[in-house]
C-alpha cells in the first residue's frame, strides 16, 4: 500500500475552487498530507493456533535455488492519498484518493490486467455536521460530483449514536480511516474478481482475510510486510524474529474476529544481520489447506523467488516484491 | 487506421519545441534511428487537427533501477543468477524526434501531446514534402532509393529541379572507400536519373571521370543482381540493365601501342575511343601544367606570342631560317630550336622583348609537357576528342585517367570540363543538361592546399554551373577535407558509412549522436540523403548498379598487356575492318619507323574512313623498293692453248 503525499492534481484544484465558492471563509492549505492512521495504531503481540505440528518450529524452506520458478501470475496492490486541503473555521476538508490494480505477468514482464481494470476513486471529506447549512453544501456537492468527486460525513454518529468531537486532529483521523477503508474495498473487490476467475496464484499486498471470498480462494496469498501486530509471544517471539534467511516458521491459523480465519506463517527473506529483527521478515496469509506443509513450502519458494529484482528505491525493499512495487509505480501514474 | 506505436510526452525538463519532440513506445515497436513517424494532436488549431511529421533521431532506455550497484546486490553478483529473475524490470523506450513538417504549417507551435504512428508511404510523401513535386502537372521525381520502417516501403525521390538545377544543384557523397558506396550510388542514381528524368525538360548525358580502379570500365555490361535488388528497381520503376549508351575515352600509354586504360581488353574496344590532343589544345591549358614558378608574366606572355603568333600559322622573321608553320610540339621545338640559334648568331639577348633566358625557359618547360603527358599529348597534332556539339541524349561518356600522371589527369579534366562549359554556354553541346561525376574531389577540390586550375574550376562548376546546365556530381572519403564552397553549393548530399573521425569533424556536430554512430555503421545499400525538401536527413536502401562491377570486369576481360606494334595496330584497326590480318599491317609497316606506322594508325582512328586498309597505307610516305644492279656485260676469255707455258 503505497501513501502519496504529492500535491493536487487540476481537477482537485476545480473542485476546491467549487468548495470554496460555497464556503466562504474556507482557507487552503498548502502540502496538508495526512500521515496514514494505522502508523498510529499501538503495536501487538496477540496468540495464535499452531496447525502444523504442537509447537512453533522453525523450518528451513526446502529446495529452493537461483533457478527455482514462481508460481504467481499476478500481484494486486492499492494506493491512496489523504491530504488536508483546506479548512472552514478549524473543520478540516480531505481530498482522499484510492486506486487498486493488478498486475499480471507475460513473459517476465508486468502489465495490466485485461479484465478488470484498475480503480481509482476521489473523494471529499467533510464534517458536515461542523459546517454551514447542508442545503448549500448540496448544490456544491452535485457540481463536484459532476467532476467525479463524491463527499462523505466524517461527523456522522457511531455504533453508539455518538458524534465525534469538533476538535480538527478527530476528524482528521475518521477521514484517513474512511480512506483506509475506501482502498480495502477496492483491493478486495478486484481480488475477488480476480477469484472467481482463478487464473493463476495472485500475491497481494497484505492480508486476505477481509475478504471471505478472497480468504478462501486458494489461488490468494497475502503477504503482509508490517508487523504492528506479531504473532505469538514469549520464546515463541524470539523464534520469529530469529529466522534467519530462507527459514520460516510453523503454519498457525489466524482468526481475527471481524474477518476470516486464513492460514498463516512467517518467513525470512533477507539476512538480517546488521538490521532491525524485521528485517526482510514478511507474513504470509493463504487459505486453509489439508496439507499446510507442502503449501507453505510451496509458496515460501515463490515468495522468495519474487525478491529479486530488488524494489529499490522503496524503502521497503527488503519485504517488497518488486511486483509490488511495480503496482504502485502503476497506480501513482494513474491516479 | 493503424494502431498506435507511441504517445508524445514531454516534461519540464524535456519540453517538446516546434522542431523537436519525445514519445515513448512499447518494447518491441518497430522505431529505430531514422524512422518516420506521424503524431496527431488531440486539439484543433483553427479548426484543424494538427499532423506532425518526424524522424527519430536519439533513442533512450533506462529502467527503475536507481543505481547499478542494486542490479549486482539483488542478484548477488552473479549476472547468471539475474537471467532466473521472476520479472524484467520495468524498462522504457524512448525516443526523440526532428520535426520534419507540421501542418497545418502556421501557426508553428510546439508539438502537442499526442498518439504516435508509423508513417505510412503517403505520410512520407508528405512528410518529406515531396507531394509538391510528385503530383500531377510537376512530375520531377527522380528515384533515389526505398526508405523502409516497420512494413513501410516508401520510394523516396528527389526533385529534378533541386538536383540539376535551376533551383539548386549538384549532388555530394561520402563515404569510407572499398564498400561500395560512392561508385555505386552514382551508377544507381545516372540509370535512375536517365530513365526518370522528364522528357520536357530537355536531354540529359553524363561525364564520368574515372579516377581509379576499373569501377567505371564496364558501365554497359550486364552485373549481378539479387532478388531483393530487383524488387527495388520494380518499386522504383527503374528497369536492372545496363546502360544502352556509353563511351570511353583514353589516352594512349607512354610507348603508344595500346590505350591507357583497364578497358583495353580487345572485346569490349569497339566503344573505346583514343584521348589524344595536340599544342593548340595543350596551350590553351598551358596554366594547369606549369606552376606559379614556371609562369611568371615574361613567360606568361611569350606563351600568349607563341598561341596568338605562331601556332597554327605561317611565321617567318629575318633572324630564323625559314618560314614556320608550327602544328605539333615537334614542330614548336623545331620553332625554338631556330629562334635560339639565330640569337646565338647575331649575339642578341632578346628577341620581340622576350629574353634568351625565358625562350629558353619556356621551350624547357613547354617540350616537358610532351613527355610528362606522353599518351595523350601528340607531337604530329592528331587531335581526338570527346564529341564536344553532338554529345546524345542518355548516354554515359567516361574518360579513364586512373593510370595517368596526376599533370595529365589534371590536364585532361580541366580542358574537358571547360569545353563542356563553354558548349553548354553556347547552348551546342547537343544535351540541355549535364552531369560530370569526379571521385576524390579532396585531391582536386582541397579545404586547403595551393589554388590549382582544377580546383577553381570546381568552384566556378559549384557556384555557377546550375544555370548551364553542368552538374557535378562529386565524390569523396573525407567531405570534411573538400572546399567549403564546393561541398556547401551541393544541394544534395549522399552518405554512406562514414570514418568515425570523419564524423567527430565539426561538419556533422549537426547529426545527433545517434544518427552518427547509425552512420558509421551503414551495411553496404544504405545512404543517408540530404536534399532541399528535406529538413532532416533520411536514411535509405538502393538496390545494386545493374552494371558489372570492376572486380568481375576485370576478371572476365583482363586488360591487355603492352603488345608488339604490329598487334597494337591491328587491334586498333580491327574493329572498323574486320578483314584486316596481321600478315597484312606487317607487310605494310615494314618499312616505317614506330613513329610513322603510330601517326597512321591515329589519322585512320580519327578519320575512320570507308576503306580503312587504303587510307592506312595511304598515310605512308611512297618508299621505292631497292632493286638489284644489272650485271656489266664480260667479254669472253680466250681459251689458253693447252702448250702455252706462259698462259693462265
Amino acid at each position: 500500500m503505497l501513501v502519496s503525499n504529492s500535491g493536487p492534481d487540476a481537477a482537485s484544484r476545480a473542485a476546491l475552487r467549487s468548495l470554496m465558492e460555497r464556503l466562504p471563509g474556507m482557507s487552503a492549505v498548502e502540502g496538508g498530507s495526512i500521515e496514514p492512521a494505522m502508523s498510529s495504531d499501538p503495536p501487538l503481540l496477540r496468540s495464535a493456533k499452531i496447525v502444523e505440528g504442537s509447537s512453533l518450529r522453525v523450518v528451513k524452506v526446502p529446495d529452493f535455488t537461483r533457478r527455482t520458478v514462481s508460481g504467481f501470475g499476478a500481484f494486486l496492490d492499492g494506493t491512496q492519498q489523504v491530504r488536508l486541503v483546506a479548512h472552514h473555521f478549524g473543520m478540516p476538508v480531505v481530498f482522499g484518493t484510492v486506486a487498486a490494480g493488478v498486475r499480471i505477468r507475460v513473459n517476465r514482464r508486468l502489465i495490466t490486467w485485461g479484465h478488470e481494470p484498475p480503480r481509482v476513486e476521489r473523494k471529499i471529506y467533510l464534517p458536515l455536521r461542523y459546517l454551514p447549512p447542508l442545503a448549500e453544501i448540496r448544490d456544491a456537492n452535485r457540481e463536484v460530483a459532476r467532476g467525479s468527486w463524491e463527499i462523505v460525513d466524517t461527523s456522522t454518529a457511531d455504533k453508539d449514536g455518538e458524534y465525534p468531537s469538533q476538535h480538527p486532529a478527530v476528524l482528521q483521523e475518521r477521514a484517513t480511516r474512511a480512506v483506509d477503508r475506501e482502498r480495502d474495498r477496492v483491493e478486495d473487490a478486484l481480488a475477488e474478481a480476480w477469484c472467481a476467475r482463478a487464473e493463476a496464484p495472485l500475491f497481494i499486498d497484505g492480508g486476505i482475510s477481509r475478504s471471505e471470498r478472497v480468504a478462501s480462494s486458494s489461488c490468494a496469498v497475502g503477504v503482509i510486510k508490517s508487523h504492528r501486530t506479531l504473532y505469538f509471544d514469549g520464546t515463541e517471539v524470539g523464534k520469529v524474529l530469529g529466522l534467519k534467511k530462507g527459514e520460516r516458521t510453523s503454519v498457525f491459523r489466524v482468526s481475527p474476529r471481524s474477518r476470516n480465519a486464513v492460514l498463516s506463517w512467517y518467513l525470512r527473506l533477507r539476512d538480517e544481520a546488521g538490521h532491525d529483527p524485521m528485517w526482510g521478515l514478511v507474513r504470509i496469509e493463504v487459505a486453509e489447506s489439508d496439507r499446510p506443509t507442502e503449501r507453505a513450502d510451496e509458496i515460501s519458494r515463490w515468495v522468495m523467488a519474487e525478491s529479486t529484482p530488488l524494489s529499490l528505491p522503496d524503502g521497503r525493499w527488503d519485504k517488497m516484491a518488486y511486483g509490488v512495487r511495480d503496482c504502485e509505480e502503476f497506480l501513482r501514474a494513474i491516479s | 487506421m493503424t494502431e498506435a506505436l507511441g504517445r508524445v510526452v514531454a516534461t519540464e525538463r524535456r519540453p517538446n519545441t516546434p522542431h523537436e519532440f519525445h514519445f515513448w513506445t512499447a518494447i518491441d515497436s518497430p522505431v529505430g534511428i531514422g524512422t518516420i513517424v506521424r503524431v496527431d494532436g488531440a486539439q484543433p488549431i483553427e479548426g484543424q487537427i494538427p499532423h506532425i511529421y518526424g524522424i527519430v533521431v536519439e533513442g533512450f532506455s533506462y529502467t527503475d533501477l536507481q543505481s547499478p550497484m542494486h542490479d549486482v546486490l539483488g542478484h548477488d553478483g552473479s549476472p547468471t543468477a539475474a537471467g532466473f529473475a521472476s520479472t524484467e524490470r520495468a524498462e522504457i523506450r524512448l525516443y526523440t524526434a526532428a520535426v520534419l513538417r507540421q501542418i497545418p504549417e502556421e501557426p508553428l507551435q510546439p508539438v502537442p501531446m499526442g498518439q504516435v504512428f508509423l508513417a505510412e508511404e503517403a505520410d512520407v510523401q508528405v512528410a518529406l514534402r515531396m507531394d509538391s513535386y510528385l503530383r500531377e502537372g510537376a512530375n520531377t521525381g527522380i528515384p533515389i532509393g526505398v526508405y523502409r520502417a516497420g512494413g513501410t516501403d516508401a520510394v523516396i525521390y528527389l526533385d529534378a529541379d533541386f538536383l540539376l538545377g535551376p533551383e539548386a544543384a549538384h549532388l555530394n557523397i561520402t563515404g569510407v572507400s572499398g564498400l561500395a558506396t560512392k561508385t555505386s550510388a552514382v551508377e544507381w542514381l545516372l540509370g535512375s536519373l536517365f530513365k526518370h528524368f522528364p522528357d520536357e525538360k530537355g536531354s540529359i548525358a553524363a561525364v564520368c571521370f574515372n579516377v581509379k580502379g576499373p569501377d567505371l570500365c564496364y558501365l554497359d555490361q550486364p552485373g549481378r543482381i539479387e532478388k531483393t535488388d530487383e524488387a527495388l528497381y520494380e518499386k522504383m520503376g527503374v528497369e536492372p540493365k545496363p546502360f544502352e549508351s556509353v563511351e570511353y575515352f583514353a589516352p594512349y600509354t607512354a610507348k603508344g601501342l595500346t590505350l591507357n586504360t583497364f578497358r583495353n581488353n580487345e572485346a569490349l574496344l569497339d566503344n573505346v575511343t583514343p584521348l589524344t590532343w595536340g599544342l593548340r589544345e595543350v596551350l590553351q591549358y598551358a596554366e594547369v601544367l606549369l606552376n606559379k614558378d614556371d609562369i611568371d608574366a615574361k613567360a606568361d606572355a611569350l606563351i600568349d606570342f607563341i598561341t596568338e603568333n605562331i601556332v597554327d600559322r605561317e611565321f617567318s622573321d629575318p633572324l630564323l631560317s625559314k618560314t614556320h608553320r608550327v602544328q605539333s610540339f615537334a614542330d614548336l621545338d623545331a620553332w625554338f630550336r631556330d629562334v635560339l640559334q639565330g640569337m646565338e648568331k647575331k649575339d642578341g639577348e632578346s628577341w620581340r622583348t622576350h629574353h634568351v633566358a625565358t625562350i629558353r625557359k619556356v621551350r624547357n618547360r613547354l617540350s616537358n609537357i610532351s613527355t610528362r603527358c606522353a599518351g595523350l599529348v601528340t607531337d604530329s597534332g592528331n587531335v581526338s576528342d570527346l564529341p564536344f556539339g553532338s554529345f546524345a541524349d542518355r548516354t554515359v561518356y567516361v574518360v579513364d585517367v586512373a593510370n595517368l600522371e596526376e599533370d595529365a589527369q589534371d590536364l585532361i579534366f580541366a580542358r574537358i570540363v571547360s569545353k563542356l562549359r563553354e558548349h553548354l554556354e553556347r547552348r551546342d553541346l547537343g544535351v540541355k543538361h549535364l552531369v560530370v561525376f569526379v571521385d576524390e574531389l579532396n585531391k582536386y577540390a582541397p579545404g586547403d592546399g595551393p589554388d590549382t586550375y582544377v580546383r577553381k574550376m570546381l568552384l566556378d562548376i559549384a557556384e555557377r554551373g546550375r544555370y548551364l546546365g553542368l552538374v557535378l556530381f562529386g565524390a569523396q572519403q573525407f567531405r570534411s577535407q573538400v572546399h567549403r564552397r564546393v561541398v556547401g553549393n551541393s544541394g544534395t548530399g549522399l552518405f554512406g558509412r562514414m570514418d568515425p573521425d570523419e564524423l567527430s569533424t565539426p561538419g556533422y556536430a549537426v547529426l545527433s549522436p545517434a544518427t552518427r554512430t547509425k552512420l558509421a555503421t551503414l551495411e553496404k545499400g544504405q545512404l543517408m540523403i540530404r536534399h532541399p525538401h528535406f529538413t532532416q536527413p533520411i536514411f535509405v536502401r538502393f538496390p545494386r548498379p545493374s552494371v558489372m562491377q570492376g572486380r568481375e570486369g576485370s576478371e572476365r576481360y583482363p586488360q591487355s598487356s603492352e603488345v608488339s606494334l604490329e598487334a597494337a595496330v591491328l587491334r586498333a584497326l580491327r574493329p572498323l575492318d574486320s578483314t584486316i590480318t596481321l600478315p597484312w599491317v606487317q607487310e605494310i609497316t615494314a618499312l616505317y619507323s614506330p613513329e610513322e606506322v603510330i601517326r597512321a594508325r591515329n589519322a585512320t582512328l580519327l578519320a575512320r574512313p570507308e576503306n580503312v586498309k587504303g587510307y592506312f597505307a595511304s598515310q605512308f610516305r611512297k618508299i621505292i623498293p631497292a632493286q638489284a644492279a644489272p650485271r656489266p656485260m664480260v667479254g669472253s676469255i680466250k681459251s689458253v692453248p693447252e702448250n702455252d707455258p706462259y698462259g693462265f
